[in-house]
């Protein structure tokens, strides 16, 4: 270990964001984006992509997208694990670009394997006469930044008024990761 | 100092008799830790869902103790509340459970209760709502005066939480 100097590790994530599961909704893609703490840079890779528009099979009723994750992170000090956030997005009856879901989990923190589904969430309006509005109008309620769904600041969310519902089905999608810790 | 790093989420709640939850929680240390960074306390959003039961929340945590000695290891106690659609709130349960203490990708159920009162309370709080609550958060983590509590059975709470432990076998604890 070198005296003085402050270890460095590095993280890297190879994995795909293989599909999801949303029961009553069709052609949709996905954008994501990792949100880390302050001693975390990405080395390489990209720190937020946007996959392909999917429509679901005649086969199965999943959606699939099949799309790579490759990026390496540097770091002091576990604080501040990255997140990977992600935002469902795709046309409603009028043809407008909505909000399908919000979700976030931490990059496993074990090297090896790992399987994640994530639940799917969306604001809500409050009055239904926003509801109905919104339905009509497109313009559901979104958020400015996803960033804040990895940032456990939840409660200022309510007090915007805006309640998250769960997209209507179980799990969400799959993330398979291998993560491999190097320490230097 | 040992280090001590928790990083996961409040992943969601099931087997309430209500849906549209949400939790405040928060982590409890002994004197010998100390906080480096993070949020050791917060509340989730609403979730109402749509399918199935369970209410999903994906509340981030991650902490970072420092500490000197193994007593009063962390505690995370939790509060999951019951939000109807004219905004107002009742209490659905209190747990906690331990934060786990080997290193790994863990996941924890966390069992609630709830305070029941005289039987006159609790016909009130069929129609009416509302019911007795702890004065306290202490009384959620520590067993002092709980004889005194009557109780009901209230459903789990799911946490998904990665422990990283640093420096714990220089002060001769195996990890």
């Amino acid at each position: 270990m070198a005296t003085g100097n402050p270890s460095v590790f590095l993280l890297t994530v190879n994995g795909q964001i293989e599909g999801a599961n949303f029961p009553e909704y069709d052609n949709l893609y996905c954008k994501y984006c990792y949100v880390y703490g302050h001693d975390w840079t990405p080395t390489s890779g990209l720190d937020e992509g946007i996959t392909q528009i999917t429509c679901k099979g005649s086969q199965s009723n999943k959606l699939i997208w099949n799309f790579p994750l490759e990026t390496t992170f540097k770091s002091t000090s576990p604080s501040g694990w990255p997140q990977l956030v992600v935002s469902v997005y795709g046309p409603d009856v009028f043809g407008n670009d909505v909000v399908r879901g919000y979700g976030a989990t931490h990059i496993p923190i074990t090297p090896g394997q790992h399987s994640r589904t994530i639940p799917m969430f969306v604001p809500e309006p409050t009055w239904r006469l926003q509801k109905f509005t919104s339905w009509l109008l497109g313009r559901r309620p979104e958020f400015t930044d996803p960033k804040v769904v990895a940032q456990g600041r939840a409660e200022e969310v309510r007090s915007l008024r805006l309640k998250l519902i769960c997209c209507k089905f179980a799990p969400c999608r799959k993330l398979i990761c291998c993560c491999f810790l190097l320490f230097q | 100092m040992a280090e001590l790093h928790i990083i996961g989420q409040i992943v969601g709640a099931s087997g309430f008799p209500q849906n549209s939850l949400f939790c405040k929680w928060g982590v409890h240390a002994g004197g010998a830790w100390r906080l480096l960074s993070g949020l050791k306390e917060g509340q989730t959003q609403v979730d109402n869902p749509q399918i199935g039961e369970t209410a999903y929340w994906s509340h981030p945590i991650d902490l970072h103790y420092a500490t000197k000695g193994l007593q009063g290891w962390p505690k995370i106690h939790l509060q999951v509340w019951h939000q109807d659609s004219f905004g107002r709130c009742q209490l659905h349960g209190y747990g906690y459970c331990h934060v786990p203490s080997s290193p790994g990708h863990h996941r924890v159920n966390c069992v609630t209760w709830r305070p029941l009162g005289t039987w006159q309370e609790q016909l009130a709080h069929t129609f009416v709502g509302g019911g007795p609550q702890l004065r306290s958060p202490d009384t959620i983590y520590s067993g002092a005066d709980r004889y005194r509590l009557h109780t009901e059975a209230m459903g789990t709470v799911e946490l998904e939480l990665g422990i990283i432990m640093s420096r714990f076998d220089k002060f001769g604890v195996e990890s």
